[in-house]
């Protein structure tokens, strides 16, 4: 399997190289049918790719541990489930799966055209992904190869670190990947279209699809890592700016922005250049992300180490770089289209400003990542940023941003006349005002916090507006039943309503992240069997203590009664966790949800006869960050199913 | 240039104008220097450093000095510079104990620091997630010879 895994990986690599010759080829003496051998060549690479994957993985399943790799991230006692996810616990896996990822990407693209008479500019879209393809399949074969052995046979492996063995982790990573690699393609076709010279209405509807694509993987990946960290690390956040985090945060806003101004490319024929610009950016920051997660030039909590590969990813960055700022430069000319928005009053307006604060929010969040880097070359001494940084530069423009998502669609094209602003502005101000007065009488009296409340009832109110007026023109119109017209609208207009449905979304996680940060309670206390620790409306009693072995584990339980007014109404059961192979024991947080507020419920200690320490929080309304993320998710998922008319 | 042209353009500029004056209010009010044990003990920009000045600080925790009490949930340890190790510092951090804290490993500490007691009280703590899996496998290597 060693062998038939290195081979794989070897043909994955000959294949590529050698439907780069044939696309380019092809290309050069337009010759139809080079074309196609060079895509028979990277559908071959593709099955490579895969063989080698599936190698890899039998070699997990079989407990091979003469391969490095396996013996480092796997052992005999580990759960089935978390050794096929161990495929990517580590650098090396990573990179293969990444290409196995991306060679999916690449015969999605060959798919998705398969109808389509090939016109000048798809072999070229082809040849950037064979060329992305091939730099992954060169650092596995010459440089980082999961299938290197071991010049020994260890007895056992040394086992996935603890904190990866969890449901979290199976899915963040690939899903992340899958966000990443799948900015390939709007590359690739922004490549190509700088190449050829097209960027029409097929054009752009295909990148943007495509962009949405990727984005919704990405935002899948970003938020289940927030989980994970939430479930896992026992801190009690979900996300505290770490050079990783924002590593994959910094495209998600960018590619954001894009997905918006496409928009109007699509309806006006404007901003194509800037569009282009936006592409090569997502692009390009993912392999930045990529380089600072492997290179280990930033302090971060993922630890990656120095793995060497930095300077290639730094190699592939600049001719990334240079060649998209060369291609930009030279086609220039061709896309630039004179810039007509025609008042600041108008919906292309609202979205240049959405674009100018989601790069802004990139900028900020770029800046204080590298800042270490950059203070260190230009005054000698590292100068570091942290949370609180990010967080009082990037909270009042995000807040921007959720005013503007607001407003954007009470705003018409072109230009919006002063009676149709007041007809449109007239309940949604209202109902946000109201909800913000009430809210404040209440006692929400944190500025950020109510803002934030105040703002997401506007988002909320204009879309909820919007919906119900198309329901009633399409009912007076039809004569359907509300229902019938509520979801033929949604499906009808899918893009459209899979638009405000992510913004619905946005607009809950907004209340979720302030609630939660704003009013977070916490509370510690040691307590004997009996004893009971309180906070906000609850109070814990500690009932219970026992110990037991399971799977890979000893596990060290206390079981704990919630009591609200006196009732119990719920139990939690606090954990730590031995894991064999681990030095240290782990902490296993109890979490109980609901809509109002999590309890969380961390066991930091435990004593002698069984006295236990233990560190509690409240969170309001945090389960609304993950049910708005879900939200977010299924809008766009909704946006991008393919109507099928055009298929037809 | 149209009228609503330059009317966005100048929306745009107060924008970005916004955002540069947000980023260097933030830099000036938090960013903190990040230095190593020794930097801290020894070089110019460390002695200057105030008591009361936020700093970052990174190094390896020594072996045998962690103090955890676990009742109050206080960690007291010790931390040495990685390549001079005889330079070294005690710290205090009020907080539960990482899961991934554990001797020799790399810590990075921001609080302030105290000269006169050699003590650096942390407000937070990371820890890298160790990378041990290379020294592991040498040892089990050694083991089976």
């Amino acid at each position: 399997m060693i062998i038939f895994g290195t081979l794989s990986q070897f043909a994955a690599l000959i294949f590529t190289l050698l439907a780069m010759g044939l696309l380019l080829a092809g290309l050069r003496r337009n010759n139809i049918r080079m074309v196609q051998a060079g895509k028979r060549g990277l559908i071959s690479a593709a099955v490579a790719t895969t063989l080698a994957s599936v190698a890899l993985g039998y070699l997990f399943l079989s407990d091979s541990f003469q391969v490095e790799y396996v013996a480092s991230y796997s052992d005999r006692a580990l759960p089935l489930f978390y050794k096929i996810t161990a495929f990517w616990a580590g650098q090396k896996g990573s990179l293969l799966f990444w290409a196995w990822v991306l060679s999916v990407f690449i015969m999605m693209v060959i798919y998705n055209n398969r109808k389509e008479a090939d016109d000048r500019s798809t072999p070229y879209v082809y040849l950037v992904m064979a060329a992305t393809l091939g730099f992954f399949l060169f650092l596995l074969c010459a440089i980082s190869s999961p299938f290197d052995t071991l010049d020994f046979l260890p007895r056992d492996g040394n086992g996935l670190n603890p904190m990866l063995q969890n449901p979290g982790m199976v899915f963040h990573p690939p899903l992340l990947f899958f966000g990443y690699i799948g900015f390939t393609v709007p590359f690739a076709y922004a490549i190509a279209a700088m190449i050829t010279g097209n960027t029409g209405a097929d054009w752009i509807r295909k990148t943007r699809a495509w962009n949405v694509l990727s984005w919704i993987f990405l935002s899948i990946g970003i938020i289940l890592g927030g989980q994970w960290a939430y479930v896992e690390l026992g801190w009690g956040g979900y996300w505290a700016w770490d050079p990783v985090e924002n590593a994959s945060f910094i495209p998600w806003l960018v590619s954001t922005a894009f997905i918006h101004t496409a928009i109007i490319q699509e309806r006006r024929g404007i901003m194509k250049v800037w569009n282009l610009v936006l592409i090569l950016l997502t692009f390009t920051l993912c392999i930045f992300g990529t380089y600072l997660v492997r290179s280990g030039v930033l302090q971060s909590v993922h630890d990656f180490g120095a793995t060497g590969l930095g300077g290639y990813f730094l190699f592939f960055l600049a001719v990334v770089l240079i060649g998209g700022i060369y291609l930009l430069a030279e086609s220039y000319g061709e896309f630039k289209t004179p810039g007509s928005v025609e008042s600041y009053l108008s919906r292309e307006s609202t979205f240049l400003f959405n674009n100018v604060i989601l790069l802004a929010l990139a900028f900020a969040t770029l800046l204080g990542t590298v800042f270490p880097i950059i203070s260190e070359a230009v005054t000698g001494n590292k100068i570091t940023v942290g949370q609180p940084f990010f967080n009082q530069v990037n909270t009042p423009l995000f807040l921007l941003l959720v005013l503007l998502t607001g407003i954007c669609p009470l705003i018409g094209w072109r230009k919006a006349s002063i009676e149709n602003l007041r007809r449109n502005f007239l309940r949604p101000a209202a109902t946000a005002l109201l909800s913000g007065i009430i809210m404040a009488f209440s006692g929400v009296r944190e500025p950020y916090a109510l803002l934030a409340f105040t703002l997401s009832a506007f988002v909320g109110a204009t879309i909820i507006q919007e919906y119900v007026t198309a329901i009633r023109s399409r009912k007076k119109l039809t004569g359907e039943s509300s229902a019938s017209a509520a979801l033929k609208l949604l499906w009808r207009m899918r893009r459209r309503y899979g638009g405000h449905i992510v913004h619905f979304g946005l607009a809950m996680m907004v209340v979720g992240i302030a609630a939660s940060s704003a009013y977070k309670l916490e509370a510690q206390g040691t307590l004997k069997k009996g004893e009971t620790l309180a906070i906000g409306d609850f109070v814990l009693q500690y009932e219970n203590f026992r110990v037991f072995e399971k799977f890979n584990r000893t596990v060290y339980a206390a079981k704990l009664g919630v009591f609200k007014d006196g009732v119990r109404i719920d139990e939690m059961e606090a954990e730590r966790r031995n894991y064999i192979n681990a030095k240290q024991p782990t902490t296993e947080v109890a979490i109980r949800s609901t809509l109002l507020q999590d309890l969380y419920v961390t066991m930091p200690g435990i004593g002698r006869g069984d006295e236990i320490t233990l560190k509690v929080a409240v969170n309001p309304l945090l389960i609304w960050i993950w049910f708005g993320s879900c939200l977010m998710v299924l809008g766009g998922i909704l946006a991008i199913i393919p109507s099928r008319r055009k298929l037809a | 240039m149209k009228k609503s042209n330059r009317k966005v353009m100048v929306a745009i500029l107060i924008m970005v104008i916004g955002v540069g004056f947000l980023i260097y209010r933030g830099l000036a009010n938090t960013s903190v220097y990040y230095m190593t044990v020794a930097e801290l003990k020894t070089s110019s920009l460390g002695l200057q450093l105030g008591a009361n000045q936020a700093v970052r600080v990174g190094g390896l925790v020594i072996d045998g000095s962690t103090d955890y009490n676990q009742r109050d949930l206080v960690l007291r340890f010790s931390l040495k510079d990685e390549s001079n190790p005889q330079l070294t510092i005690d710290a205090l951090y009020k907080g539960a104990k990482p899961d991934a804290f554990e001797p020799d490993i790399e810590a990075l500490l921001e609080g302030t620091y105290n000269r006169e007691q050699n003590l650096f009280l942390a407000e937070t703590l990371l820890v890298k997630c160790p990378s041990k899996y290379e020294s592991d496998l040498n040892k089990k290597q050694e083991e089976t010879k």
